[in-house]
């Protein structure tokens, strides 16, 4: 006998009925803070700060110490003229592949696979990534995420998804792919097929923000609030649209602890390791690919078939089109390539912006094709182009209407 | 226990007004200056994110304040504490961004690896929530406090 979804709570409830007795208990500090972080009056504040913690913590490790402190100065003042100097023909094409632009005087301008992409890689993704995962294994270790879920739930619940979305959510800050492999709790394939739609367009990668950080620090708080709109928008629309329910679904809430260390670093070095095994090779990759074309002349016939959806309906320079191909394979090399173009700063917010949302890593899509079914599949790409020039065409209008596109 | 309770209540009572003070204040500075900020002595309210520590600042504020009627009643407690954690995460990233800064020698060619002059960079002028931060530690106190008079 198969049950529907509230024929199952009722059954749970009866049995709890039946089996539970409930006797008078008096609350330790530990319930009562779980109780206030989840409250929404008490527990939004407190969920900004945690929040701004992250934020600030994940900025002055990766940005501040690392990238800033060291990594651009290793790689820009040592490893860039010296890696320059011991290559030989500079007019080659081995030297473009590996080095790039012999002009070049930072890592972020030369584009070769042992400058930028080592640069990219090592320089800026790593000290971010090992910044996020730390900050998420710690709140996941307190117990704080599931507190999260329950806050946002009322939410999430109007677009169709249950607070547990927000941990699919926050892993795909991290990695897109176990951000997808994380929605397979949820219940329906409508639920499971809005929130890889949600995910593969809306939530940029760990990486990508680390990259961000460094490029447009003064605007990534528009780049954010441009995404969470977004992410809210398509998710009420799909909601609407896409044929399917959404049902609860019951999530363990685990007292609050303290952090157990082994606990934390097995699972940093987990998800680092496999980040790295992941990103260091379609970053390598992506770098190679951007160079032929540069050198076959297939990116100025590119770009050159591109330039009118580029300039006219997005407003941004038709160079962009080397971070676009970049960007199907990592879309942190591809936002780093945009610090080699010239343009505005508002050119630059939406070139990042479109870049987000424009096709997930190929990582994340290979495993979007395993996790969806052929029409969702195609619906979710359908939804990816769709918002690239809802995005892009809006951005533009508004960028023309302050004067400043 | 009264005894306790009413000495919680009159300390958070005044730490509460105070934080909510500084709360509004920043607020105040980030609507009018920005994030250039402004500096008095050794307060120093800037940044790029003055306006999330200010919210902050006036939830921690408004949270003590709401605590004070029974305040070693565990519920109104935990609101306390809850404050008290708030104002602990944004002093702790205020410190924390200091070390990050501090540690470096600088970008350009020639410069140390690391700054050999760093302890210069801990000095005044300071974010409030700095000066909050021992100041809300009174909270363990208060903490360590019930658990001993209700085990008694």
């Amino acid at each position: 006998m198969e049950l529907t979804v509230d024929q199952r709570w009722s059954l749970v409830d009866r049995v709890v009925k039946e089996t539970v007795e409930i006797g008078a208990y008096e609350p330790t500090l530990k319930d009562a803070l779980a109780d206030v972080t989840v409250r929404p009056l008490t527990g939004i504040p407190f969920a900004i700060a945690v929040i701004y913690g992250f934020w600030m913590f994940f900025c002055e490790f990766a940005g501040t110490l690392f990238t800033d402190g060291f990594f651009v100065k290793i790689f820009d003042v040592h490893f860039l003229p010296w890696i320059q100097g011991i290559f030989l023909g500079k007019d080659t094409w081995l030297y473009f592949i590996l080095v790039g632009d012999p002009l070049a005087e930072n890592c972020f301008e030369a584009f070769g696979v042992l400058t930028s992409g080592l640069f990219i890689a090592l320089g800026v993704v790593l000290p971010a990534i090992v910044a996020f995962y730390l900050v998420f294994a710690f709140l996941e270790d307190v117990g704080y995420l599931p507190r999260l879920a329950v806050l946002v739930d009322t939410v999430l619940h109007k677009i169709g998804l249950h607070g547990y979305a927000i941990v699919p959510t926050f892993l795909s800050l991290g990695c897109n792919v176990p951000g997808v492999s994380a929605v397979r709790p949820l219940e329906t394939r409508k639920q499971r097929f809005m929130m890889i739609t949600l995910l593969g367009i809306f939530i940029p990668c760990g990486a990508q923000i680390g990259i961000m950080q460094e490029l447009i620090p003064e605007m990534i708080g528009w780049v954010f609030l441009a995404l969470a709109a977004g992410y809210m928008g398509l998710g009420f629309i799909l909601n609407k649209i896409w044929p399917g329910t959404s049902p609860e679904l019951l999530m363990d809430v685990p007292p609050y602890q303290m952090p157990t260390w082994g606990n934390m670093w097995r699972k940093l070095s987990l998800r680092v390791g496999h980040f790295l095994k992941v990103a260091i090779p379609f970053v390598l990759l992506g770098c190679v690919i951007v160079a032929v074309m540069y050198l076959t002349g297939a990116m100025d016939w590119l770009a050159g078939s591109l330039q009118p959806v580029l300039t006219g309906v997005f407003g941004v320079p038709s160079e962009t089109v080397a971070p676009l191909v970049a960007g199907f394979l990592r879309k942190d090399l591809a936002v780093g390539m945009l610090g080699g173009i010239e343009m505005t700063a508002w050119q630059m917010f939406t070139s990042v912006v479109l870049l987000t949302i424009y096709f997930p890593c190929l990582a994340a899509f290979a495993l979007m094709i395993k996790e969806e079914n052929w029409k969702e599949f195609l619906a979710t790409i359908a939804c990816l182009i769709a918002m690239v020039f809802v995005y892009g065409g809006l951005l533009n209008l508004i960028g023309m209407g302050m004067g400043v596109a | 226990m009264n005894k306790t309770s009413n000495l919680g209540s009159i300390y958070f009572g005044i730490f509460g007004v105070i934080v909510l003070a500084f709360g509004i204040i920043e607020l105040m500075v980030a609507a009018t200056v920005g994030m250039e900020g402004a500096c008095w002595g050794p307060l120093e309210m800037a940044g790029m994110f003055l306006w999330w520590r200010a919210i902050i600042l006036i939830c921690a504020g408004l949270f003590y304040l709401s605590s004070l009627s029974n305040f070693l009643d565990v519920r109104q407690l935990a609101k306390s504490v809850v404050a008290s954690i708030m104002i602990w995460i944004v002093a702790g990233m205020a410190i924390w961004a200091r070390i990050a800064a501090s540690i470096p020698g600088g970008p350009e060619e020639g410069t140390p690896w690391f700054n050999p002059e760093f302890l210069v960079t801990y000095g005044p002028p300071y974010m409030p929530e700095v000066f909050l931060l021992p100041l809300s530690l009174v909270i363990i106190y208060f903490i360590c406090r019930r658990k001993a008079l209700t085990t008694e």
